[in-house]
């Protein structure tokens, strides 16, 4: 399967930046997947959590309050306002995943958003 | 004798202080190494903002045969109010620091109202504030504690609250003026026009983004959108900015007090070494001359 590059970018630094096969963002007009040689496309990002393939087979997703997409052939690059990857051993990931609630529900997006976003978060945290 | 003394604990004063403004130095070079990696994970951040800032602008440059219509765009030539933000630290004892912002924004003050413009200040940082308080200059916001630890959260609160005010046009222009970092041992004085964005600024006509898919469909919510955060991150990395250059200022303000407290103790070791020979002299003399007198 064809890899492409994805970068995610904060204010406090670049939270990750590798080679995947799929990325699932959450797009202000709905979730939209995104596979190597997509079209150029510029979209603004929701609140929600953006679910990553990676190379290696595995699955990571990072919690994100608002912020945007930029897409072309080779590269996908998010620039967010903040973002909580949520991975690590059992102990980070619980601390993870209480920083990720603790991010999504300050952020100015409506109710239903968050409330979905949330309860995504808390199924990630049973499923790993 | 009284002299002798006088000196010795002017000798241990002075080294007091040495001990103080070295320790300052360490922690200012501490704090700047950390400041300057904040400044620079910041930065991947910034160009990335940037780099889709100009893209989205250029696409509506290419739609639009009369240039950019957006608010946030629109160039005013003769500005009739003007909004300057500047930061200052919120401690002294960093050389000219402080002083050189204060000058640049008096300096832009008087250019503004000599064209008849009028000026409105808000503050960042205790020193300016208390400056301008002192004067007696009426300032618009008054913010402390931000540039002392720059947070992204307050900082785009900060200046989302003075861009509001662009967009209802009590204000034509907002400029943000600091004082930014260089290297360890350079400051400069740093102006950005933060609103209307400097499309002078902005490399229109480089990609071709006839392709460029845009979502939402409505170029405005996502310029709109954009612009905000590029306002706001342009206020937040100032802040390291200028964090940045006040730790290395500090650093180098107090290098200079720990080399002039040393040659000080110098200088004071040779007046007490030489009082000392004095009163070893003098005392010589009146032993020497009090035998004379009793032969």
């Amino acid at each position: 399967m064809e890899l492409m590059k994805l970068e995610i970018v904060t204010p406090n630094g670049v939270i990750f930046d590798d080679k995947v096969k799929q990325v699932t963002l959450p797009g202000s007009e709905g979730e939209f997947g995104v596979l190597a040689n997509h079209a150029t496309l510029v979209s603004l990002l929701d609140t929600g959590v953006i679910v990553i393939d990676k190379a290696d087979g595995d699955e990571l997703a990072v919690a994100i309050n608002s912020g945007y997409v930029k897409v072309d052939e080779e590269k996908t690059t998010c620039i967010v306002d903040g973002a909580v990857a949520l991975s690590g051993d059992d102990s980070d990931l619980a601390k993870a995943l209480e920083e990720a609630k603790e991010l999504l529900k300050k952020t100015e997006s409506s109710a239903a958003a968050i409330a979905s976003a949330v309860s995504k978060v808390e199924q990630i945290g049973k499923s790993l | 004798m009284a002299n002798l003394k006088e000196i010795k604990r002017k000798i241990g004063s002075v080294k007091n202080t040495q001990k103080t403004t070295n320790a300052m130095k360490l922690v200012s070079s501490a704090k700047l190494k950390r400041t300057e990696e904040l400044a620079k994970r910041s930065r991947v951040y910034a160009a990335k903002l940037t780099e889709l800032l100009n893209e989205i602008a250029q696409k509506m440059q290419q739609s639009n045969t009369d240039g950019i219509d957006n608010v946030y765009f629109k160039d005013v030539q003769n500005p009739k109010k003007v909004d300057i933000v500047f930061i200052t630290a919120d401690k002294g004892l960093c050389g000219g620091f402080n002083s050189q912002t204060i000058k640049r924004a008096r300096q832009l003050i008087e250019e503004y109202q000599a064209k008849d413009v009028k000026v409105r200040l808000r503050a960042v940082g205790r020193k300016g504030i208390d400056f301008f308080k002192f004067n007696g200059v009426e300032l618009n916001d008054e913010i402390i504690g931000l540039s002392a630890a720059p947070d992204f959260k307050q900082a785009a609160e900060f200046i989302s609250e003075v861009a509001e005010s662009y967009v209802n046009g009590e204000t034509d222009k907002i400029i943000l003026v600091h004082n930014g970092y260089v290297n360890m041992i350079t400051q400069e004085i740093r102006e950005d026009q933060v609103l209307p964005v400097d499309t002078s600024k902005l490399e229109l006509n480089t990609v071709s983004t006839s392709e460029l898919e845009v979502e939402p469909d409505d170029d405005d919510t996502l310029l709109d959108a954009l612009v905000k955060r590029y306002v706001e991150y342009t206020m937040y990395y100032s802040l390291i900015d200028s964090l940045a250059a006040e730790h290395s200022a500090r650093m180098q303000a107090m290098d200079a007090a720990t080399k002039n407290a040393k040659e000080m103790v110098k200088e004071l070791n040779v007046k007490y070494n030489k009082a000392r020979q004095e009163s070893i002299t003098t005392e010589l003399i009146e032993i020497i001359s009090g035998m004379e007198s009793m032969k």
